[in-house]
């Protein structure tokens, strides 16, 4: 998922991240807290046998408009086609309301855990021994906006159009449907490759998935719209579809100006009989993106107005200040995003393993986020604001995930120049010898503030420090292209990650794999790429554990990347707005599920 | 306003018959310009409006050594040492705690930097492009006007045709054009890069800033020209270079001094829209990047934004007062 969609340039700026992807699944739920913690398995739970219609929402009402601000520079999805969904906001918006897939998530109204659930298949599909081949049973019943039955071709042609990267190239399919299913990496989807993929074959009502390595999360991946039903009658051409879809789920598209605005009324076709998870309280909801970011702060935080039934999806972290302070606290919600953010040593650069460590030690974790209007422990953390959470590559929520707060020098992980100098001088270097350099993005003032006190940080604990500045724009231009002039000079890239679900699989494989396009800094060792694909041949109840202990062990022996803080994003909400919950399953967004006006 | 006493005493008609002779020299004795400055010593607007950009000036000259005298710098600090980490605003002086004699005017939010020696060095970015600028587009535009309009035919039709050319281009579009460009081209030269954007700026408001000065100079040289001093001074045989210099151009200070000090505010006013816009100075204090990280501050620290905001209102008011001033000064048919 693209994380620059769901999270402010701010963030972005501070831990030189700025895109990259994520996604749906995971699930972290702690309201009134606000603070992050480590409950394993969260959203790991799986219900196959749950039925709609999907359980009352407590005090729950039905009518009322609801509207939603994405401040800049959150643009909002580009088109709606389901084949193109993987950003933060678009995903949350689509799988929530517009379109139904294989699967889904439910929030549990009383622990407020995300289980996966099924959505328009009859259970959450049923693989052969070695995950290779699944079978989903598409429900009766189901409907387009238009009345016209939903069938298990459509779902398959929906399914075959992801492997169109070329059409779709934002979508998820690159990194799922065409590395996973059998013969996918040749097949372009139906467009240029035609309809005839044996990979996913129909029978009845029953869909079959080939795929050419075992892939045990297809259930998870279900989740994503790319995973549903498009109409293969009349389909248009994709550019078409995606500014007009049908849609299934229990609202439709009234009016769709791109990167502008979006509206949405009731589908009097969805039934609620037949989705366990969605409702359908709200007359209509109106979301604008790139709205002004402190106007939408004001507007939410206005008693008076249209404030009352506003949402505002990342809250500026002044504007969380100020409402702190005048006793509004009851208007926002700090949820957890399943994103961690990470400075990335170039692997052959860097070469010793106490000069990636002393560099963990040397960088400023709360200066450099205060400097780029962060929040310590509010909208980043790690290990240095809480120890219970760490310094692991995987996000909080994952499962298998075990804390990594190592003792290095006998001091645990913070911002200490001494313990950096002492570790460059165990490497054989005097202070002021080595020399680090990386990009930052120029193009706003928090990105440069940042950059200041991470060179001044680098500075004191014994590095020479150059920073390069970029306005270019995302500087995953310079991380991901070997060609860049700056990538070139460089030897400190970065990344920042979101998982698509709660597996690791969707994460270490990602920043640690050979030719990852993410693995910004090129770690390289056979050793760890065999485990992977080991990991991901063993039975379903041991693969979490494994990539947990492969994750400890990645990070005590190679220590190949710095934890730059875990994020977390801030919503602001009216007072009138009822059902309000962040939900981890795309990244951090409102659960648009359960959402009523009080 | 105040009425000159020599003005008075000549409009009255009743001087004392013994200070005819006196009154006569003094007269006499005086340039044009000579009158102009003592009509402004006289004008209480323009001498405060002075008094106000010299300070300015000052401030901007020995930037250093009032930073010193303040014991305040503009390099950067860990932030952790002066901010609030949880709410982002400072530990010492405002908005929450009393006034701190380090910081005379506060630290930033989120970084911690000292907003004084921020704001003194920004006015020396502030008035240095400026000046530069204005400097460099005075020559270009009264070098180019003095030629199109002396020698007329053809020059003058190309000179006035590139005028009218340049006066075409949006400037804030060239500005965005140009800064990534150079960005792109010598992003991995650090140094170089900051120099260069400070320049390039420079040369961004001269390139877009000097057919006012030569449309107007045009116009008076075309005028000038066919005066009988001109005239006289052609039939002898005078070189062109000369007469444009020594005939014409001193019959164009008037014009030219006002233009400049209209020019100054516009410049300044400039830099620090560009600088809000992020495609301003790089690697130097300004007062618009300090407005661009400041608006977000409003509602919690509203100071933070006050400080930059005033300087430039009060120099850019000042200057444009004293042009307008100057210009009353210049101008003979100006009565008061």
């Amino acid at each position: 998922m693209n994380r620059k969609k769901g999270v402010g340039i701010l963030a972005a700026a501070a831990l030189f991240a700025l895109a990259a992807c994520g996604g749906g699944g995971g699930s972290n739920k702690e309201e009134g807290s606000g603070g992050f913690t480590e409950d394993a398995r969260q959203g790991v739970d799986k219900d196959p046998t749950a039925q709609g219609p999907a359980p009352e929402v407590e005090g729950a009402k039905s009518g009322g408009e609801i509207n939603v601000l994405a401040p800049d520079p959150d643009a909002g999805p580009n088109d709606l086609d389901p084949a193109s969904q993987w950003s933060v906001t678009g995903n949350a918006i689509v799988q929530s309301l517009l379109f139904r897939s294989l699967t889904q998530f439910r929030q549990d109204p009383d622990t407020g855990d995300f289980v996966l659930v099924p959505d328009l298949a009859t259970d959450l599909g049923t693989p052969n021994d070695d995950f290779t081949e699944w079978k989903f049973t598409i429900k009766d019943g189901i409907k387009w906006e238009n009345g016209d039955p939903v069938t298990a071709e459509d779902v398959a042609y929906g399914m075959k159009r992801s492997f169109d990267s070329e059409n779709f190239p934002t979508g998820p399919g690159s990194a799922y449907s065409n590395p996973y299913f059998k013969g996918g990496a040749k097949y372009k989807g139906p467009y240029s490759s035609g309809e005839n993929f044996p990979a996913i074959t129909v029978d009845g009502s029953t869909l079959t998935l080939k795929m050419s390595t075992p892939f045990p999360e297809m259930d998870y991946y279900g989740t994503f719209p790319a995973m549903g039903p498009v109409p293969v009658k009349g389909d248009t051409a994709p550019p078409d579809y995606g500014l007009h879809p049908l849609a299934t789920g229990p609202y439709k598209v009234d009016k769709y100006v791109p990167n502008k605005s979006l509206t949405l009324v009731k589908n009097d076709q969805w039934d609620p009989a037949t989705d366990p998870a969605r409702h359908q309280y709200v007359d209509q909801y109106n979301f604008t993106f790139d709205a002004d970011p402190s106007v939408s702060d004001k507007t939410v935080l206005s008693t008076a107005g249209e404030g009352d039934t506003t949402i505002v999806t990342s809250m500026l972290a002044q504007s969380y200040t100020k409402a702190q302070q005048d006793g509004l606290s009851d208007h926002t919600l700090v949820g957890p995003q399943p994103c961690t953010g990470l400075s990335y040593p170039v692997y052959d650069k860097i070469k010793e393993l106490e000069v990636r460590q002393a560099l963990a030690f040397a960088y400023p974790y709360e200066d450099a986020w205060s400097a780029a209007g962060e929040l310590a422990g509010v909208t980043l953390a790690n290990g240095v604001t809480d120890p219970s959470l760490g310094f692991g590559v995987l996000p909080p929520g994952m499962a298998g995930r075990q804390v990594f707060n190592p003792t290095i020098e006998g001091q645990t992980i913070h911002y200490d120049p001494e313990t950096a100098k002492k570790l460059l001088a165990k490497a054989g270097y005097e202070p002021g010898e080595y020399e680090v350099s990386w990009a930052y993005d120029a193009s706003t003032p928090e990105g440069k503030a940042a950059a200041e006190q991470t060179k001044l940080a680098y500075e004191k604990a014994g590095f020479k420090a150059t920073a390069y500045p970029y306005t270019g724009g995302s500087l995953y231009d310079i991380w991901t292209d070997p060609d860049n002039p700056i990538h070139k000079k460089i030897n400190i890239m970065g990344v920042a990650w979101c998982q698509d679900w709660p597996s690791a699989a969707t994460f270490l494989p990602v920043m640690f794999g050979k030719g990852s396009p993410y693995n910004t800094g090129g770690f390289d060792e056979p050793s760890v790429d065999k485990r992977m694909d080991e990991i991901k041949t063993l039975p379903l109840d041991e693969q979490a554990d494994a990539w947990g202990d492969l994750e400890q062990e990645i990070m005590t022996k190679y220590y190949p990347v710095i934890n730059r803080g875990y994020y977390q994003t801030i919503f602001g909400f009216g007072s009138k707005i009822g059902g309000f919950d962040n939900d981890t399953t795309v990244g951090g967004a409102p659960t648009y599920r359960t959402l009523f006006v009080k | 306003m105040t009425l000159p006493v020599v003005e008075v005493l000549s409009s009255d008609g009743s001087p004392p018959p013994e200070s005819d002779e006196p009154t006569k020299r003094s007269i006499a004795g005086r340039s044009p310009l000579r009158i102009a400055f003592d009509r402004l010593k006289r004008d209480p607007v323009a001498v405060t409006c002075f008094v106000i950009v010299l300070l300015f000036v000052l401030i901007a000259i020995f930037a250093g050594p009032l930073c010193a005298l303040f014991g305040v710098s503009p390099e950067p600090v860990l932030a952790s040492t002066r901010i609030d980490l949880v709410t982002g605003l400072p530990k010492i002086g405002p908005p929450n705690h009393g006034f701190d004699p380090n910081h005379p005017f506060g630290v930033a939010p989120a970084t911690g930097v000292d907003n004084l020696a921020v704001w003194i060095y920004g006015a020396r970015t502030s008035l240095y492009l400026a000046t530069v600028a204005t400097l460099l587009s005075t020559i270009i535009g009264v070098g180019l006007g003095l030629l199109a309009g002396f020698l007329g035919g053809k020059v003058d039709t190309v000179i006035s045709f590139v005028t009218d050319l340049f006066l075409t281009f949006p400037f804030i579009l060239g500005a965005l054009a140009v800064a990534p460009i150079l960005a792109d081209r010598f992003g991995t030269n650090i140094e170089l890069w900051q120099q260069l954007t400070f320049y390039s700026l420079i040369a961004i408001l001269v390139f877009f800033g000097w057919m006012g000065m030569a449309r107007l100079i045009r116009g008076e040289v075309l005028s000038l020209r066919e005066r009988e001093f001109v005239k006289a001074a052609r039939v002898m045989g005078v070189p062109t270079h000369r007469i444009l210099l020594r005939e014409i151009l001193p019959n164009l200070v008037a014009p030219i001094v006002v233009s400049i000090s209209l020019g100054l505010p516009a410049f300044v006013a400039a830099e620090a829209g560009l600088s809000y816009l992020g495609i301003g100075v790089v690697g130097r204090e300004s007062w618009g990047q300090t407005i661009d990280a400041a608006t977000k501050y409003w509602e919690t620290y509203p100071l933070y934004l006050w400080q930059p905001v005033i300087g430039i209102t009060v120099l850019v008011v000042a200057l444009n007062l004293l042009g307008d001033a100057i210009r009353d000064a210049l101008d003979p048919k100006t009565r008061r």
